[in-house]
C-alpha cells in the first residue's frame, strides 16, 4: 500500500455509511457489519473524502476551521487518512479509476 | 466515545437516529396474525413527499431508515425510494416477507438500493404450518428458494419469526433451516393485538410450554455458541437468550433515564403520513401532510408527552426489581393490551417468569457440572 501524500485523492468506500452526532461520526461499514465512532477530526476527514479534492485541500479546509499549526495539522490529517484507509473506510483513486 | 454512549446521547437529547417507514399496507401474503390496521384510511404519501421526507431526515442526520409495510416491495415506487435512500447515505433496512425477492427484482434491490439488511419472515419449518399462517399456498417453498437466491446474490439477510400456537413445536426445525442457509433467526415470543386493538391475532398466541421450550432452546444454542468461542469460567452467570425484540436499528443503548428511545431517537411513519413514536406505539404525534418532519420533531406536543412517558415507564420497570428487564416491556404493546403504557401485560409477566425459571435451571446445571474442590 502506497503512502498517502498531499496530492493523493481518496474517497469513501461505497459500503460506508456515516452520520455526524454531536461533532463525532458514527460509521457503518456495511460489508463487515462493523460500526466505528470517529472523533471530530476523523469525522471531518471522512466528510472531506469526496474523491475529488486531494488531501492538500482537506488540510486547507481544516486549517480554516481549526486554529492549529499547519505542519501539525498536515501530519495529523495524513496519519488519519492512512488509518481510515487501513480501516477500510477510504480508498485511493488512481488515474484510471472513474470518479 | 463508544456507540452505546452516542446512542444514549441521542436518547437524552432527542436526536432522531432511526426512522421506520411503512410504505404501504398492501401485501402479497395474508398472514393471520398481521398487526397492521388494514382498516386505516387516509391520503397515501406521494413519491415527492417521500423524497422530501428523506431529504429532511438526511438534514437531521438520521442514520437508519427502515422500509417496511405491509410488504414494502408492493409499493409501486419502492425501487425509486430505496435508491434515493441509498443516495442520501442512509443505512437502509428492508422488512419484507421475501415472497417477491427473487430474480430480477432481487438483483435490482441489491444493485439499486444496496440495503444493509433485509429482514424476512419465516412462520414454520414445514409448508403446512408456514402456508397456514400466510394463507398463501406455496409461500414456504418459494421463501426457501428465495432465501437461497438472496444469499447467492450476496444480500445480507436476517430471518424473523413470531412464536405462535401453530409453529411452537417446529422451532428446532426452523433453526435447522436457517442454520443450513447460514442465516440468523430471531424469534419473537409474543403475538400482539393489531394496531387498531383487534385481539384476533391472540387466538394463535403461543402456549406457556411453547414459550418455555423456545427459551430453553435459546439458552442451549447460546451455550453451544459459547463453547465454540471461549468457554465461560466456572460459576459464571449464563447469558441471556437472544429473544428480545431489540431496537429497529439493531442497537441497544446503555440504560438511561428513559425506558426506550420511542419518540426520542426513533419514530415510525404509516402510509398515510401519520407519525408515531415507534412502530409498536400507535399514538399519532403528527401528520406529514400537514407538517414537515422537522417541525413535528421540534414542536409536537404528542412527542413531548411520549418522551415524558418513557421516563415514567422506566421508573415503573425499575420498581419491578432486578428481573424487570426480563419483561422486555414495551409501553406501546402495553397500551394496546391494557390501555395504559405502564401496565404490565400478561405476555410480559409470563416471559419474566419463564426466563427466571430457565435461568435457574441453567445455574443449577452449571453448579452440577462444576468439579468439587476440597
Amino acid at each position: 500500500m502506497t503512502a498517502i501524500a498531499l496530492t493523493t485523492v481518496l474517497r469513501r468506500r461505497s459500503d460506508v455509511r456515516y452520520r455526524l452526532i454531536e461533532g463525532e461520526a458514527v460509521v457503518l461499514r456495511q460489508s463487515a457489519a462493523e460500526v466505528l465512532v470517529l472523533n471530530g477530526v476523523g469525522a471531518a476527514v471522512l466528510d472531506l473524502a469526496d474523491g475529488e479534492r486531494p488531501v492538500a485541500e482537506w488540510i486547507e479546509a481544516l486549517a480554516r476551521e481549526y486554529d492549529a499549526d499547519a505542519e501539525t495539522l498536515a501530519r495529523d490529517v495524513l496519519a488519519f487518512a492512512g488509518e481510515l484507509r487501513e480501516a477500510g473506510l477510504l480508498e485511493e483513486i488512481v488515474a484510471e479509476d472513474p470518479p | 466515545m463508544s456507540l452505546s454512549r452516542l446512542v444514549a446521547t441521542a436518547w437524552r437529547q432527542n436526536l432522531l437516529f432511526s426512522v421506520l417507514v411503512e410504505l404501504t399496507y398492501r401485501c402479497n401474503l395474508d398472514c393471520f396474525f398481521c398487526y397492521n390496521d388494514l382498516g386505516l384510511r387516509g391520503e397515501p404519501m406521494s413519491r415527492e413527499q417521500y423524497f422530501r421526507l428523506f431529504a429532511d431526515l438526511r438534514e437531521m442526520e438520521v442514520m437508519n431508515l427502515t422500509l417496511s409495510g405491509g410488504e414494502p416491495l408492493a409499493h409501486p415506487d419502492f425501487l425509486a425510494l430505496g435508491a434515493r435512500a441509498r443516495e442520501l447515505g442512509f443505512v437502509v433496512r428492508i422488512k419484507s416477507n421475501g415472497h417477491a425477492l427473487r430474480g430480477e427484482l432481487a438483483r435490482r434491490v441489491r444493485d439499486e438500493v444496496d440495503p444493509f439488511l433485509i429482514e424476512v419472515s419465516l412462520h414454520g419449518a414445514t409448508a403446512a404450518t408456514h402456508d397456514r399462517q400466510t394463507r398463501v399456498p406455496g409461500s414456504f417453498d418459494r421463501l426457501l428458494a428465495n432465501l437461497a437466491e438472496m444469499r447467492e446474490l450476496g444480500l445480507r439477510v436476517k430471518v424473523n419469526s413470531t412464536l405462535t400456537a401453530w409453529n411452537e413445536t417446529e422451532i428446532e426445525g426452523m433453526f435447522a433451516i436457517t442454520d443450513s442457509l447460514g442465516l440468523p433467526l430471531q424469534v419473537d415470543p409474543e403475538v400482539t393485538p393489531r394496531d387498531d386493538g383487534d385481539r384476533e391475532p391472540l387466538q394463535v398466541a403461543p402456549s406457556r410450554e411453547g414459550a418455555l421450550r423456545l427459551f430453553r432452546l435459546q439458552f442451549e444454542r447460546g451455550r453451544a455458541a459459547e463453547a465454540l468461542a471461549a468457554p465461560d469460567p466456572p460459576g459464571s452467570i449464563p447469558r441471556q437468550p437472544e429473544v428480545a425484540r431489540g431496537g429497529d436499528d439493531g442497537t441497544m443503548p446503555a440504560p438511561l433515564h428513559k425506558h426506550c428511545g420511542a419518540g426520542s431517537s426513533g419514530i415510525a411513519v404509516d402510509p398515510y403520513g401519520n407519525v408515531y413514536p415507534c412502530v409498536q406505539w400507535r399514538r399519532p404525534v403528527g401528520n406529514l401532510h400537514r407538517q414537515g418532519i422537522g417541525e413535528i420533531w421540534r414542536s409536537s406536543k404528542g412527542l413531548e408527552e411520549v418522551r415524558d412517558l418513557t421516563v415514567r415507564v422506566k421508573e415503573t420497570i425499575d420498581a419491578q426489581g432486578e428481573g424487570g428487564y426480563l419483561l422486555n416491556f414495551c409501553p406501546g404493546t402495553a397500551a394496546v393490551h391494557t390501555g395504559s403504557p405502564f401496565e404490565i401485560y400478561g405476555a410480559a409477566a409470563q416471559r419474566r417468569e419463564l426466563l427466571e425459571q430457565v435461568i435457574g435451571e441453567e445455574a443449577g446445571a452449571k453448579r452440577r457440572l462444576l468439579p468439587v474442590i476440597d
